[in-house]
């Protein structure tokens, strides 16, 4: 029989291998890559002042954090509401190295992707660490372990001199082949590094999916007695999980660091990890496609109040500080009403809109 | 082929002994029953070899490993499969997940490989599906591979938890109740599957049943609990003309 491998239509697998595949058809990878293509080309095409690529590099950095929450408290079922400190860990590797070695060591300014991927280990030995007690405890418990971590964390940062106590620690800037990396080009080569290291991330999380690295998260998600009887260590598969979330995490803080060109620890306090986890709720727990939407949605959100706070700000009295009160309220909302109405996030909008393409134009 | 012994296995809750003192051998290669009325002790009995109890007192041996203190995935590790009597699937996933989730120990690769998801990885994985594809096949599951597990009926969940256990490849297969609920059909069907493993692929089954006719047919020995106490033993013929069993199942004359 003749295979299209094009078309989902006429796409026969004939080996395992083929149906092991991340991409279905070649028209799906295709539209993939397409996609990509674009993703980089875009800032070459258009003047982006800077502010917005800000938020853009924002959004980005923040969806190398919820790959890695959605790893944790999506596919693994641990809840963390500690992932800002996660976060900081990563970004204070890097600001302790500024401390010890001067923030325009070669290290930090040249060898910047060992850096990043140093700090993404700390992360993961620090995420393994705080995952400890997932040898004992269950659920809610187990997030309150993780909230203990946020609050050591950020008592940690605010009392310790080498900390500079939380205010900003600087961050040299980075060289690239073209020479140092200055302030015009500044944001525009941030979004092209983090954008890289989505994908590699977004590979590799997709990767241990479909390997027993990943079906052993879903499982003690699932039914931990049962991961038990099938011949896995229900609690190290979940500090594994949490060095996971660890690791990504760490890459997001280091990443942020890099952008800010400092660290300081008002990016990193609970507000913050309710934050991501309200990304990886809205964008779709256990979806990896989940990962992108919820950063950004979110932080699109947040720019929508913000304009319609200044607008309001016209009409209504400046007294009335309308601008802090609509930002947690637009929050709030959200989060209910997407918990309330569409649980499975803005991934399961993606899931029908897909499904309703492939069978256009019939209904079934 | 390795013969696991209990022996002198007693477990107790607070007061209440779930097993006392219970002996028995289960017989490499052959099917071996355990029956009893409800509360009997045998649901623990399978707890407590399969690792998810420790025993008050007493020591459980499979071969030349200790399994008193093990912990379940250590017991599964050895060898010894599990299907529970209260489905404990993962039911979110689909039929061919779960299965393949059974495979867990077997597949030897490492981190770095799976990440990059090339050579060795690639390469178990695609043998290791084709490993789960013949066991669908031996459990007849065919219709149902990609479908969400919690979709089922539960006859057919009851099948992949059996199936679930089947592809961890054990050598002992602990089958607690796999035909209660079903229809005399779907038991016809699971009574077929048990003999198949045992005879096709050499798999001791150690199966917990309510239904007598069914354990009389195809045990080859059989061991009668009652309040936590072994109250008889032996083929099947023994077992049914023994006083104690008929006592204990049809109340004294």
């Amino acid at each position: 029989m003749a295979v299209n491998r094009w078309l989902a239509t006429g796409n026969y697998f004939t080996s395992y291998r083929d149906e092991q595949r991340i991409f279905a058809t070649h028209l799906n990878r295709l539209f993939f890559f397409a996609f990509l293509c674009c993703l980089f080309v875009w800032p070459l095409l258009f003047e982006v002042s800077n502010k917005y690529m800000l938020v853009i590099d924002n959004i980005l950095i923040a969806i190398v954090a919820i790959i890695g929450l959605n790893l944790l408290t999506g596919f693994a079922g641990l809840i963390s509401i500690g992932h800002a400190a996660f976060v900081g860990v990563g970004a204070y590797c890097l600001a302790s190295f500024a401390r010890v070695i001067g923030d325009e060591h070669i290290l930090i300014t040249h060898a910047w992707p060992v850096m990043i991927i140093l700090s993404g280990l700390l992360g993961a030995v620090f995420g393994a660490f705080v995952g400890l007690p997932a040898l004992r405890l269950k659920h809610l418990y187990l997030a309150i372990a993780t909230l203990s971590f946020q609050m050591i964390f950020e008592w940690t940062i605010n009392s310790m001199t080498f900390f500079n106590q939380g205010q900003t620690i600087s961050v040299g800037r980075v060289f690239w082949f073209t020479g140092q990396v200055m302030r015009a080009d500044h944001y525009v080569f941030w979004y092209y590094v983090v954008l890289t290291v989505i994908i590699i991330c977004w590979f590799m999380a997709s990767n241990l999916l479909r390997t027993r690295y990943g079906r052993s998260l879903i499982a003690v998600r699932d039914n931990d007695r049962a991961a038990d009887a099938m011949g896995m260590h229900p609690g190290l598969t979940k500090v594994y999980a949490f060095a996971l979330g660890g690791f990504f995490a760490g890459v997001a803080g280091a990443l942020h660091a890099y952008l800010y060109r400092g660290v300081g620890i008002e990016s990193f306090t609970l507000h913050h990890s309710i934050s991501y986890l309200a990304m990886a709720i809205v964008g779709g727990l256990g979806t990896l496609n989940g990962s992108f939407w919820g950063p950004l949605a979110i932080r699109t959100l947040d720019l929508q109040v913000d304009n319609l706070a200044e607008k309001a700000g016209h009409i209504f009295s400046a007294n009335l500080s309308l601008a802090t009160a609509l930002r947690p309220l637009a929050f709030g909302l959200v989060i209910v009403l997407f918990l309330m109405f569409e649980p499975r996030g803005i991934a399961n909008w993606w899931r029908i809109v897909k499904s309703y393409t492939k069978l256009w134009p019939f209904k079934y | 082929m390795t013969k696991l012994i209990v022996s002198d296995v007693t477990l107790s809750f607070g007061g209440l002994n779930a097993l006392s003192s219970v002996d028995l051998v289960i017989q490499p290669g052959l099917i071996t029953s355990v029956i009893g009325p409800n509360g009997a002790g045998k649901t623990s009995l399978l707890n407590c070899i399969s690792g998810f109890y420790h025993p008050t007192m007493g020591t459980i041996t499979y071969g030349n490993h200790n399994l008193t203190k093990s912990s379940p995935h250590q017991v599964s590790n050895l060898g010894i499969a599990r299907a529970f009597q209260n489905l404990e699937l993962f039911s979110g996933m689909s039929v061919l997940d779960n299965l393949l989730l059974a495979r867990h120990n077997n597949l030897k690769y490492s981190f770095l490989s799976a990440l990059i998801y090339y050579g060795k990885a690639s390469q178990i994985e695609a043998e290791n599906r084709a490993y789960v594809e013949e066991i669908i096949d031996f459990m007849e599951l065919e219709p149902y591979r990609h479908k969400t597990v919690g979709s089922l009926s539960y006859g057919v969940q009851k099948r992949v938890e059996v199936a679930r256990a089947l592809t961890m490849s054990p050598k002992l297969l602990l089958l607690d109740e796999p035909m209660a609920g079903m229809n005399i059909e779907e038991k016809e069907d699971v009574v077929r599957f048990i003999v198949d493993i045992q005879q096709e692929r050499g798999i001791t089954v150690v199966l917990i049943e309510h239904d007598l006719g069914v354990v009389m047919d195809i045990s080859n020995q059989i061991y009668v609990l009652d309040f936590g106490e072994l109250i008889g033993s032996g083929t099947p013929e023994e077992v049914a003309a023994n006083p104690k069993v008929i006592e204990a199942y049809i109340g004294e004359e």
